[in-house]
């Protein structure tokens, strides 16, 4: 039997062909005691990170390859020898894909031109013997005459054919494979994939099958007996000739930042310095001193630091552009991203207790991690500027490799089975949204399949297997890799779908393992909203507010948030989170942070919030389990409810190193997909039972840390957030018709319509004034109102539904030079066409100008385009015509229909008298309804939400004149009314009060549609139908 | 001039249900791409279900899923709207499909006919339920205003210009066939009624809006007349030969047959078409007549062909009785491709041109025992094969025999020598009849070359499966 190594080897990175994982073939090829694996997916490397990780867990050696066709030309493999080969692997693939739309790539002959030093190629020869001699000149010694031998009808003609063509070439011919698969048994999902890739079923698909599942890891005894032993010996040749290792690459983080006279470690301290002085005008606490020194050590050890000094000097140019920015995630964790202004949350103070291993450590071989947050709108800005900073050939936005999920596995699969539409998309819903299971047997027949039938099994057992599959790149929405070299040297570029943006070819996971590191600029609208604010506080009463400036720990924003009156605040305006509110009553920040974090699917089916609820409201005494971890859980009453504390506790109660319990962290995040928590347990276990712990609390332990699952919040994130939701609460509180009229101006954006934000500000008092052009601008804006504290909020052009923002803007600038006389003189000096006027007369912002809706639009409709010769004459006199006025009904109607929203009377107001007369109560009714009383409710539905977490249950947020109603339905009444629970606008609930602790639900019995009741509110209506 | 409107509301959903058993269960009509298919139509069950038109399928069935659905079919919506313009031909020489889902007819002219309009109207009213299709009637003195009045009304006839204003005037201007745009802008105007309109100044209305929309109104008023397409009934060859005598004899029927073939191919001619399928009525004294199908595998107009066909076909019927009359009718008239010929046919005068000798096999011994072969894209041989045409492309595969048979034999290997394989064929595991076999090429003692198999893992003896030329 002859040594074999496999060089003609697809992954499933080659989208819809490669039927296998790297993990499977490595494993296979180890066992079948191959020498070595190349892997060559189709002109791309995206998976050969994980291939250098599945060959280092084998053991068995990875050579680096690409499969290629030229355009009109040879099919050949490339095989990568050593760095320099690597180097032009990678300027090939990314040409090639450069030049093609995403996700194809056209490789021409002169791109072989090239220097092509280190790498080997197999010319796998089709008919045309004179590429063969093309081919010699480009790779001259390092050209092989691929045999690949399936059992095909007269193998061993064809044998004797390509060798008779290997000696008058005088190439040497090698044994290769075609590996599609690593094993037999994927020859149906290898099918199944073909007819995915040509959108066929696979019944039609014939002409691209392969007609039988040789293109696996073949036993070498089966290759002994298909091949002449020298084709096998050079195998084993090649292989030793590449010595090529992904470890080799020398990543280099860009040089440009440091000035001359300065090393990246001096100039870093200088920047913490001065940042410091910033921080801390009155002199640097001893504690922080301490932990800048730690940091700053760790850092110059690690030589991370060029990777600070980019993300500083992006957060740096932004904020010189007055972009709100701040640092999202572990950083927080840092003193040195505070100090350097990339996070604003002191790791130092008292009641922080942030673990910078959680950020960075020795023992972990992996770059840190700082995610910024910038205003939504004005990411792209950055974006930008980072592409202009380094250029495009050193900066490239990451991959992100979407993978098959239940529903869209189970799609294809059907599809290529030949399913009807409607059948495949039952069979979707059948999955979850984002399940990563094929549809369950129960679901299954629930929807009126027969999961026992053949078909029905085939479709289950190939969807099974396609799930978790690469499907294919997208680009990650703000991930940067920068670099001193041109990154083509590191990673193939191709084209993302946006235009003008390119991306690598591989995605976070993978830059990780390389050592690449990353910068993610991230969108956050809450960023854009207090921007927002604080210019029009900064413009209204010229006090200019900063996150950091504003007053800290103030009672009557806690008093606010208590009484959960947070539409509109970060993170906690959700129907789940203002429903804790009133129970765990934050007073001061760090109750901020832990409701940010307990409101999480981890801590609800971890079972940690009533415990903390019942702890904190002194129902229940607060204990630790061992005097040792009293520090680590003393801030949570005991609970654990973030990641650090589970680090933390490893490190003590189980004497992890740091680096160790960061390696928790990640399995713990991990191990729903890959497992890998088991040593884990052992190694608690054992070392917490040495110390005494009861068992049952390390099993209750463990349960928790897979809890956390991918949920898991970590502190350090909570507490960024907690920040963004402090800042917007004190604005609401203090600033409310400021901070209303930001959200608007940014929305879409957070939980809540434009619509319901004004509402909800209405209802604090604050006046909103209508749309009108002799005063709107495209935003919304603050006017002065009386004596009021609070300004008046006008309504902006935004609002209006189809109005196009230069048409706004244009109306602002005509309007500057003078008031408008007329709808004439308006359409002429803004350059209105009849499109933006009809929505303008439509929307009621005509009302100076024309009078009413109805008049508005008749004005409007006279307005013809001035042709020059008749410039300056008045229009031609019309009779006056008598337009009926709008009804109040119609007037709300249309608001609703060209505005979202209505300033006039709510709906509601209007059938108040028709709904007092079924007995339904208002909002402003119900604290006078003892808990437990029958009653009953009717408002516009807002809200329908179904929480992960919840069993079948949904929470129905109604709207009335006066508030809000949370309402409570139970799975079965879901079940039983789901089409009134569907369906109706305007719903009614008869059901009973349930009140605790200021949580006000109405639990329904009943659903009923009152839905034609708004109908009613139309004239229309009332036309024959 | 009086015209009726009748207006098909449900002409989809009538269309479905009339061929369908359970017409009484719920029954949704979808359209749109497979990603995001739109309840189109639905039954009364259906809707008290709380299905609506304009809902997708999956907010349809998260509602129920006690439904069954067919496809919104826009081709058989025209061969509805085509198979009842046909039916209003009986009644009015003036039939228009000018809108759509909508029969226009005059009917002045055919009162005469069909008696008062009640009663007219109650017969239409009556024949149309009997065929299965909802409807509403309108009448008025032009088609225009019929068709809107339809939108409101239905029963309603207006006979002078008088009452015809008031009818229009009370309708609300979404229903005056208006484009959607003009139609918001006057309800945005608080212009609803069609009267509200007519009140203001006309010079004004023709300022602000666009000339079709005072020509719509001109002509719902009757004041500007419509111009109309009439409807013209499709063409059908049908022609009939009345003997002078009874003839009991297939001989005897062969002249009149051969007048009604040369008369059909010299209309196929004239209107360049061919004919795929027509039928021989042979009328008796007694009795329903009989009928000779004659269908061709290709659309053919060639007269010589056509009688030798018809004959074949006759010569099979036994004559139940003496014939009186034949008649001929020809209605799938399919576009005809000729052949070409070189200018000068080699070929011997005895021999029969490939197609005659094809339909005249397909006469003698039967439609199926005559059939087209064509290659499929498989791998499995037994499937690779089909009646129909090629699927194309095709998989590139070795040599494959000409002959296969149909149940593979054992083959006693020391009478055959293995000239090349094994070829591996591994497919078919989506139908449940999976293959995995290796195949060589054989050659027997007498020089004959076959094909065999092996199953993969099977120890038993080789199986022929085809033979090569």
């Amino acid at each position: 039997m002859n040594d074999y190594a496999e060089l003609h080897c697809l992954s499933n990175f080659s989208f819809q062909r490669g039927a296998s994982s790297a993990k499977e073939l490595f494993e296979r090829a180890l066992r079948l005691g191959y020498r070595a694996l190349a892997i060559t997916d189709e002109c791309t490397l995206a998976g050969i990170v994980r291939a250098w990780k599945a060959s280092q867990d084998s053991g068995l050696p990875l050579i680096v390859g690409s499969e290629m066709r030229v355009d009109s030309g040879p099919k050949l493999v490339l095989l990568v020898e050593n760095l320099s080969g690597y180097q032009a692997l990678c300027r090939l693939i990314t040409q090639a894909r450069r030049r093609a739309e995403k996700g194809r790539y056209r490789l021409l002959r002169e791109d072989l031109d090239a220097p092509l030093d280190g790498l080997l190629a197999i010319w796998l020869a089709e008919d045309d013997a004179r590429h063969g001699a093309w081919l010699r000149e480009r790779f001259p010694e390092r050209l092989w005459l691929g045999v690949e031998l399936h059992r095909g009808p007269d193998d061993a003609a064809r044998l004797r054919t390509l060798l008779d063509l290997a000696e008058t070439l005088g190439l040497p011919p090698v044994a290769c494979g075609d590996v599609h698969m690593h094993a037999r048994g994927r020859r149906a999902l290898q099918d199944c994939m073909t007819a995915i890739r040509h959108h066929l079923p696979v019944v039609e698909a014939g002409a691209y099958l392969y007609p039988n599942g040789e293109r696996h890891l073949r036993r070498r005894e089966e290759l002994t007996e298909l091949y002449p032993p020298a084709l096998l010996d050079e195998t084993v040749r090649i292989a030793e000739r590449c010595t090529f290792d992904l470890g080799q690459l020398e990543y280099q983080y860009p040089h440009e930042l440091v000035p001359a006279g300065h090393d990246a470690t001096s100039w870093l301290r200088a920047l913490v310095e001065e940042g410091a002085r910033w921080r801390w005008p009155d002199g640097v606490p001893a504690k922080a001193r301490e932990r800048i020194e730690h940091e700053l050590d760790l850092i110059a050890e690690l030589e991370y630091e060029s990777y600070f000094l980019t993300v500083h000097d992006i957060v740096r140019w932004a904020r010189d552009q007055q972009i709100l920015c701040q640092g999202r995630g572990s950083a927080a964790n840092s003193t040195v991203c505070f100090t350097l202004g990339i996070t604003e949350l002191d790791p130092t103070l008292p009641d922080r207790r942030l673990l910078f291993e959680r950020f960075l450590s020795r023992e972990r071989d992996e770059p840190p991690d700082i995610d910024v947050d910038f205003e939504h709108e004005r990411r792209e800005e950055v974006i930008q500027y980072v592409f202009r900073r380094y250029g495009r050939g050193r900066a490239a936005l990451t991959a992100v490799v979407s993978t098959y999920h239940g529903a869209g596995a189970v799609r294809d699969v059907a599809k290529a089975l030949g399913l009807p539409p409607d059948q495949i998309n039952m069979l979707a819903d059948c999955c979850g949204h984002w399940s990563d299971q094929a549809p369950s047997p129960e679901r299954l027949a629930e929807a009126g399949f027969d999961p026992d039938s053949p078909l029905l099994r085939r479709v289950l057992v190939l969807t099974e297997a396609l799930i978790g599959f690469p499907r294919h790149l997208s680009q990650h929405p703000g991930g940067f890799v920068i670099s001193e070299h041109p990154l083509e040297t590191l990673v193939p570029v191709e084209n993302a779908s946006m235009t003008d943006r390119t991306v690598i070819q591989w995605d976070k996971d993978d830059l990780d393992q390389v050592g690449l590191l990353k910068v993610d600029v991230l969108a956050l609208g809450m960023l854009s909203a207090l921007r927002r604010c604080f210019d029009l506080l900064a413009h209204y009463r010229g006090t200019r507010w900063t996150l950091a400036s504003l007053p800290q720990e103030d009672p009557a924003t806690y008093e606010m948030i208590s009484r959960a009156d947070t539409i509109g605040v970060f993170q906690i305006e959700s129907r789940a989170q203002m429903a804790m509110l009133p129970r765990l009553r934050p007073r001061r920040f760090y109750d901020l942070v832990i409701q940010v974090a307990i409101v999480r699917p981890g801590p609800i089916q971890g079972d940690m919030v009533h415990p903390y609820l019942r702890r904190r409201n002194g129902e229940e005494a607060v204990d630790y389990p061992s005097a040792e971890l009293k520090p680590v859980f003393e801030r949570t009453l005991g609970v654990p409810l973030f990641q650090e504390q589970v680090m933390e506790l490893a490190m003590v109660a189980a004497d992890y190193t740091a680096g160790e319990a960061d390696e928790l962290r990640r399995s713990m995040a991990a191990w729903k997909r890959h497992g890998g928590l088991e040593s884990h347990r052992e190694r608690l276990t054992t070392r917490m039972l040495a110390k005494q712990y009861e068992p049952e609390f390390i099993a209750r332990i463990f349960e928790q840390i897979k809890g956390f699952g991918s949920y898991g919040f970590p502190e350090s994130h909570a507490a960024s957030f907690a920040l963004l939701t402090y800042a917007s609460s004190w604005l609401k509180c203090h600033e409310p018709a400021a901070f209303a009229c930001a959200l608007v101006n940014s929305w879409p954006m957070g939980f809540y319509s434009p619509d319901q934000v004004l509402q909800d500000v209405r209802r604090h008092g604050i006046e909103v004034r209508p749309l009108d052009v002799r005063h709107s601008g495209w935003d919304c804006s603050l006017e002065p109102a009386g004596d009021e504290r609070q300004p008046a909020i006008r309504l902006g052009l935004r609002m209006i539904r189809g109005l196009r923002e230069a048409d706004a803007r244009r109306i602002e600038a005509a309007r500057r030079e003078h008031p408008f006389g007329d709808v004439e003189d308006l359409s002429l000096r803004a350059g209105l066409d009849a499109r933006a006027r009809e929505r303008l007369a439509d929307a009621g912002a005509l009302r100076g100008l024309a009078g009413h809706r109805h008049r508005a639009r008749w004005a409007v409709a006279a307005v013809e385009p001035q042709l020059p010769l008749f410039a300056g004459q008045p229009a031609p006199r019309e009779a006056p015509v008598n337009l009926p006025r709008p009804s109040v009904g119609e007037d709300l109607l249309t608001d609703y229909a060209t505005l979202g929203t209505t300033l006039g009377p709510h709906p509601l107001t209007l059938l108040r008298p028709r709904l007092a007369a079924l007995r339904c109560r208002s909002s402003r009714d119900l604290p006078n309804v003892e808990s437990g009383r029958p009653v009953s409710v009717a408002g516009l539905v807002i809200g329908r939400q179904r929480p992960q977490t919840a069993s079948g249950v949904i929470f129905v947020t109604l709207e009335d004149e006066f508030g809000l109603v949370n309402v409570i339905v139970w799975h079965d009444l879901a079940e039983r009314q789901r089409r009134v629970l569907v369906q109706s606008r305007l719903l009614r609930i008869d059901g009973h009060l349930e009140a605790a602790n200021g949580v006000r639900h109405v639990i329904a019995g009943r659903l009923r549609d009152l839905t034609p009741l708004l109908a009613g509110l139309n004239v229309r209506s009332r036309d024959f139908q | 001039m009086l015209w009726a409107c009748i207006l098909l509301p449900q002409l989809a959903m009538d269309g479905v249900l009339r061929q369908r058993a359970d017409a009484d269960s719920p029954l949704a009509l979808l359209a749109g791409p497979p990603q995001r298919r739109v309840l189109q139509a639905v039954n009364g069950r259906a809707r008290a279900l709380g299905l609506r038109p304009g809902q997708t399928l999956t907010a349809a069935q998260a509602l129920t899923r006690d439904f069954a659905t067919a496809e919104y079919d826009l081709a058989m919506i025209e061969c509805w709207q085509q198979f009842l313009a046909a039916w209003a031909y009986g009644f009015s020489s003036q039939v228009s499909l000018h809108y759509p889902r909508c029969l226009l007819m005059e009917v002045q002219s055919s009162l005469a006919l069909f008696g008062p309009w009640a009663h007219f109207e109650a017969r239409l009213r009556g024949e149309l339920a009997a065929l299965g299709f909802r409807q509403r009637i309108t009448v008025a003195p032009n088609p225009a205003a019929a068709r809107v009045l339809a939108n409101a009304h239905d029963g309603l006839a207006v006979t002078d210009g008088r009452t015809l204003h008031q009818a229009l005037g009370s309708l609300p201007v979404e229903r005056l066939g208006l484009s959607r745009e003009v139609a918001t802008a006057l309800v945005r105007m608080g212009l609803r009624s069609l009267s509200q309109v007519l009140a203001l100044p006309r010079d004004s209305l023709a300022r602000r809006f666009p000339v079709e929309v005072l020509a719509q109104l001109d002509t719902l008023l009757g004041s500007r007349p419509l111009a109309l397409e009439f409807y013209r009934p499709p063409d059908v060859f049908d022609a009939r030969i009345e003997l002078n005598f009874e003839v009991e004899s297939h001989q005897a029927l062969l002249f009149p047959l051969r007048r009604l073939t040369a008369d059909l191919a010299a209309y196929l001619a004239g209107r360049d078409s061919g004919v795929q399928r027509f039928v021989l009525h042979l009328e008796h004294r007694n009795g329903a007549g009989s009928q000779v199908q004659i269908g061709l595998l290709a659309a053919e107009r060639e007269a010589a062909m056509l009688f030798e066909l018809a004959r074949g076909r006759l010569e099979q019927l036994q004559l139940p009785a003496p014939v009186l009359a034949v008649r001929l009718v020809a209605r799938e008239l399919p576009p005809f491709t000729p052949e070409h010929r070189q200018l000068f046919d080699e070929r011997p005068q005895q021999s029969l041109p490939w197609e005659q000798l094809r339909e005249r096999l397909r006469a003698r011994l039967g439609d199926d025992a005559v059939q087209g072969l064509g290659a499929r894209a498989e791998h499995r041989p037994e499937h690779a094969w089909t009646t129909q045409p090629a699927v194309l492309p095709l998989p590139p595969c070795g040599p494959r025999p000409g002959w296969l048979l149909s149940e593979p034999q054992p083959l006693r290997e020391a009478s055959v020598r293995i000239l090349a394989g094994p070829e591996r064929i591994e497919s078919g595991w989506w139908d449940g009849g999976d293959v995995r076999r290796d195949y060589y090429l054989v050659e027997t003692r007498s020089g004959q070359r076959g094909w065999a198999f092996r199953a993969l893992g099977d120890e038993g003896p080789l199986l022929l499966h085809g033979w090569f030329a």
